[in-house]
């Protein structure tokens, strides 16, 4: 006989008792273990949701982005003045271009000329200089782009190949403001300077058999490449990249920027960052827009979700901590007299104390394994519930618009610059994601924190006792 | 030696004051077997509770080879009944979900005696004081009266004290166990040179210690022994 084999001993003394304070505990404890664990799961998401949110502001000319609209071509000036509003970390301008494939005889690589706007034969392209290059595109026609190019058109045309994004980045990102993920070889440098250099996407690279160090050209001008990135998404990986200077060069339209790409210092300042470079622009200019909208108040909710579950695995917690204390003050009251006998025939103080808070954590034991149990089977029903109470209202749009997107986005998680679309598919794919991420890791740490309330709750009676006098011993029954 | 001097303890129930002990002093040899008589609530378990230092004094003191309980601080009083004291309890007071081996392991595993001593140390004494061998690991609430006595009284033996304070010790024993018992303390008294004060209602036992007392509206006065001892 220990202790400790009194301790369990004396959990066991009154089976019913004990299966009922089990039962409560159990129900606590799996509470608390299944609210942190969709706090956690629910916490991942938010982070990856916030990384993949940026701190971004996208500026298009007023009135047109990309090939559709009009008004005015964004300038360098207007980059300079975004770049000088409060919270603006940096401006990085793009210049869009459209390379088409050289085609023997065609009209428009044998003049070797630049095509602006509507009425090239190749669509629309305000914003978009139309430019020749010897590669092909990676991506088929397919029935979307065969309807995409004979929609500006007029007349029979013969089956083209697609266009190819061209863009020109005054740094290291995509042309929404990402950094670029180079796979192979490095950037370019000085994305300021006018160089033959150019950013391959894999597939394109693939599809012209390029690696770093080989040569193309656009508008006969030999570029080499210097790197191979990979943006995620097949559209995004059938582009180019060159530095800002030589795509203003290859237009031949100098201080024009199709978009700029604005980062704001903070999450919590994008929105007000967004109206002040607005203002700064002047809405006759400039469109400015966050590229995920949806995306945000997902997140909010998602946070909010995040804080109830927080609260309520703090309460829970708490809860399995009174009920201790109150068993444990109980078992103290009920055992005045023992405990008096345990003094009259020498027993420590401590020795005494011990011996409860060690009861207290069998008891507390006991709870958590059904607790956890009760934690795997509720966690995922008490996580989806608490989100689709959540965000049933931004999920429900956000699959609107995510559908049709998704044809043009095969993974449908796209970025597209001009900010329609939610990342992420609906409310049911975001449950998967969150529920997925029960970790064993977690339970546990849950389970350490239920034992840490346990002994403080447990040493309250267990001081108690060292309040009872030997002489308790003596008292009638 | 024990000495006890001008002990009072008195309890407050409602406006009245009662006083079971007023005024006691006497002092017992090492190694004597005293016996302390007197009528039911006449405050004989009063008196061993605070020679046991279970309970305060109001006011006196019991000096114990020359240490004096009043000035002790409560951990020090706490380790006198560990090691100095064995009490046999009126009502027994064994921890009744342990079996029988435990309680008497108890002490020892207080007093920080090893398991394996402890055991057969235990065993040995359940021997002494009669136990059914196959009852030692029962339960004590599955004993009867007289089993839970003899588990007792090995309780108190336990750490070999030197005071033992035996509260109706065979009250609930058969008259051939209680002779038994009455030996075996005797034995203990005589070889261990163990004290030993028993209160009790048995004229026999009473008759068979080397002195007697009786305890009376607080007081206590020796009987003064017509014939000779045992
Ligand atoms: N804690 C207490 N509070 C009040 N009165 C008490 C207390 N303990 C004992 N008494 C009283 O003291 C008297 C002596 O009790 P006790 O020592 O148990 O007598 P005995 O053991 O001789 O039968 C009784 O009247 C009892 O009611
Ligand atoms: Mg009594």
């Amino acid at each position: 006989m220990s202790v400790l084999a009194r301790s369990v001993g004396n959990a066991f003394r009154n089976n019913i008792r004990t299966a009922a304070v089990v039962a409560v505990l159990a129900v606590a404890i799996g509470l608390a273990l299944a609210m942190l664990v969709a706090n956690q799961a629910v916490g991942a998401k938010v982070q990856e949701l916030n990384a993949s949110v940026g701190t971004t502001l996208t500026v298009n000319p007023a009135g047109g982005q990309g090939f559709e609209g009009g008004g005015e071509p964004l300038t360098t000036a207007e980059a300079e003045t975004a770049a000088s509003v409060a919270n603006v970390t940096s401006v990085v301008g793009t210049k869009a271009l459209r390379l088409q494939t050289a085609t023997t005889g065609t009209t428009d690589s044998t003049t070797g000329s630049t095509q602006q706007g509507p009425g090239g034969g190749f669509g629309p392209g305000g914003q978009q200089a139309t430019v020749s290059t010897n590669l092909t595109a990676a991506v088929d026609a397919g029935t979307l782009g065969n309807r995409n190019n004979a929609s500006g058109t007029t007349g029979a045309q013969p089956a083209r190949t697609l266009p190819i994004t061209a863009t020109g980045i005054g740094a290291e990102v995509d042309s929404t403001g990402k950094a670029l993920e180079i796979t192979s070889g490095t950037g370019l440098g000085d994305y300021t300077t006018s160089e033959a250099k150019a950013l391959v996407g894999t597939s394109l690279a693939e599809k012209n058999n390029l690696t770093v160090g080989s040569t193309f050209t656009i508008q006969d001008k030999t570029f080499t490449v210097t790197g191979i990135f990979d943006a995620g998404t097949t559209f995004g990986n059938n582009a180019v990249y060159v530095t800002l200077p030589e795509a203003q060069a290859l237009a031949e339209t100098p201080d024009e920027l199709s978009t700029m790409i604005v980062t704001v210092n903070s999450m919590e300042n994008v929105d007000s960052t967004k109206t002040a470079v607005q203002e700064a622009l002047g809405t006759d200019k400039a469109d400015v827009t966050q590229g995920q909208r949806n995306l945000e108040t997902a997140v909010s909710s998602l946070d909010s979700v995040k804080n109830i579950s927080m609260i309520a695995f703090i309460a829970a917690l708490a809860t399995a901590g009174i009920i201790i204390l109150l068993i444990m003050v109980m078992l103290v009251r009920e055992r005045r007299r023992e405990i008096g006998v345990l003094k009259a025939i020498g027993a420590r103080n401590r020795t005494i104390g011990l011996q409860f808070v060690l009861e207290s954590l069998v008891l507390v034991a006991l709870g958590s394994v059904v607790g956890a149990v009760i934690a795997s089977l509720a966690s995922g029903g008490i996580a989806s519930a608490l989100i689709s109470s959540n965000t049933s209202t931004t999920a429900a749009p956000t699959t609107q618009r995510g559908g049709g997107l998704a044809g043009a986005m095969p993974n449908g998680g796209g970025m597209p610059g001009g900010g329609q679309g939610g990342p992420f598919g609906g409310a049911s794919q975001l449950l998967t994601s969150v529920t997925a991420s029960v970790s064993p890791g977690v339970l546990a740490a849950g389970i350490a924190a239920v034992f840490a309330v346990a002994i403080i709750g447990a040493l309250v009676p267990a001081l108690l006792t060292a309040r009872i006098r030997p002489i308790e011993v003596l008292r009638g029954e | 030696m024990i000495e006890v001097k001008d002990l009072v303890r008195q309890f407050k129930s409602g406006d009245r004051t009662i006083k079971p002990v007023n005024g006691v002093s006497f002092e017992l040899e090492k190694g004597s077997l005293a016996s302390i008589v007197g009528k039911s609530g006449s405050g004989k378990s009063t008196l061993l509770s605070l020679l046991g230092a279970l309970d305060k004094p109001t006011s006196g003191d019991v000096v114990v080879d020359g240490v004096s309980l009043a000035g002790l601080p409560d951990g020090k009083l706490t380790e006198y009944r560990r090691r100095d004291i064995g009490f046999v309890f009126q009502q027994f007071n064994l921890i009744p979900n342990l079996s029988a081996v435990d309680n008497v392991m108890l002490p020892m595993e207080f007093a920080g005696v090893r398991k394996a001593a402890r055991l057969k140390r235990a065993k040995e004494l359940l021997e002494q004081v009669q136990l059914d061998p196959e009852k030692q690991s029962r339960r004590t609430n599955r004993l009867s009266g007289g089993e839970q006595q003899r588990v007792a009284i090995a309780r108190a033996l336990a750490n070999e004290p030197k005071l033992i304070l035996a509260d109706e010790p065979t009250g609930n024993l058969d008259e051939q166990t209680g002779e038994h018992i009455i030996e075996l303390l005797s034995s203990l008294s005589r070889d261990h040179n163990t004290t030993i004060l028993v209160v009790t209602h048995d004229r026999s036992l009473a008759r068979k210690t080397e002195r007697c007392f009786r305890l009376q509206q607080g007081r206590l006065t020796e009987e003064v022994r017509t014939g000779s001892r045992r």
